[in-house]
């Protein structure tokens, strides 16, 4: 996602904001309510968490104002601070998810494709390996960026996102060979 | 004759991503199979980016604010007392400098508006008013006069108005004291009404 603040403009809010402006607060919150929301929704696993996330993310943000430097992207300071508050739900739930769904056993004959489409396909990953595949595919990390963000190898990031896209494949239909 | 395997996901995604090995990059030149399964991944990132986004059900920006309100409170009270003591030196020092004529006035003004902004800081602290709640109307007038408090905050942190104004400095610190016993009436009217 592009900035939805010029980076002019969220220097100056952002200044406002470290003041003690709350309306400059709200206007950074509202520029980033939905992008961080949406970040959430794909990241966890109800609307319910995504909400928690949304409100965690702000706080953090409201607390930690003075470390961004303003020579960087403040969306793309945010988005990490509301990819650390989703990831840390996992943490926090042990969640235990990385063993293999039963789609990952080897195919049977005959074990026809869901065709799903892709929004059914994505919600049907794992919660973490669709963080992986949110995080690489869409929002732009690197697999180096996300295994320290996950705290785990970057092998095992690439790993989960090959993984991810071989069950992608056969949800949406697309076997082997196109 | 070469290799004849495929390339694995893992390194067809790698290709995709532009960071595909040597024999990768050479065998998709060959290999249909694996050239259509690269093109089928770049397909799948685009339909992933094109998802529509969501929005929150519930707007959070209430429980945000008064988060960031409580936060405030707990900066504002932690670290007063280093703002105001450094910030009186640089008015002392402007004032010695730039205004021989009238030092001590500027300095009694300003030495008593902060010690009634310190008094009525503690007075409020002392309230715990983070444990107490308010009806709505109350709530509303702390909301008003804590806005105020920020802002008069906000030009009391920002050196431009010491340098300046300075003048302006000691009725903003008497402001600010003013809006602190305020909100000690506000917090101790509802202590006397709940009998606490």
């Amino acid at each position: 996602m592009a900035d939805a603040l010029p980076i002019a403009e969220a220097r100056s809010l952002v200044a406002r904001a470290r003041a003690g402006d709350f309306s400059a607060l709200e206007q950074l919150y509202r520029a980033y309510e939905r992008p961080v929301y949406t970040l959430a929704r794909r990241l966890t696993r109800s609307s319910d968490d995504a909400e928690d996330v949304l409100q965690e993310t702000f706080l953090e943000v409201c607390r930690s104002l003075k470390q961004w430097r303003g020579d960087g992207s403040l969306w793309g300071w945010v988005r990490t601070i509301a990819a650390s508050k989703a990831l840390m739900r996992y943490r926090r739930e042990k969640l235990r998810e990385w063993e293999p769904l039963e789609d990952d056993a080897a195919p049977a004959s005959g074990d026809l494709p869901l065709q799903l489409d892709l929004e059914a396909a994505l919600a049907r990953l794992p919660e973490r390996s669709r963080a992986v595949v949110w995080l690489h595919d869409v929002e732009g990390y690197t697999h180096e960026e996300i295994a320290e963000l996950m705290g785990m190898t970057t092998s095992f990031s690439k790993s989960q996102l090959a993984r991810a896209h071989e069950r992608l494949r056969r949800w949406l239909g697309q076997g082997a060979g196109g | 004759m070469s290799e004849t395997r495929h390339g694995t996901s893992e390194e067809l995604l790698a290709l995709r991503d532009g960071e595909g090995s040597a024999w990768v990059r050479e065998h998709v030149t060959a290999c249909a199979t694996c050239a259509a399964e690269v093109e089928r991944l770049e397909q799948v990132r685009a339909g992933l980016r094109a998802l529509p986004s969501f929005a929150p059900a519930r707007d959070a920006w209430p429980a945000v604010l008064e988060a960031a309100r409580r936060e405030r409170r707990r900066q504002r009270f932690s670290v007063w007392s280093g703002v105001a003591a450094a910030a009186a030196v640089v008015v002392l020092a402007f004032a010695v400098l730039h205004r021989s004529s009238q030092p001590a006035a500027v300095d009694v003004a300003l030495q008593k508006a902060m010690a009634e902004s310190a008094a009525m800081e503690q007075m409020f602290e002392s309230l715990h008013p983070d444990r107490r709640a308010l009806s709505g109307q109350a709530a509303s007038v702390v909301a008003d006069l804590e806005d105020q408090l920020a802002r008069i905050d906000a030009a009391l942190n920002d050196t431009t108005t010491w340098r300046s104004d300075p003048d302006r400095v000691a009725g903003l610190w008497k402001q600010r004291a003013g809006l602190l016993s305020a909100l000690v009436d506000v917090h101790e009217t509802r202590a006397s009404v709940a009998g606490l």
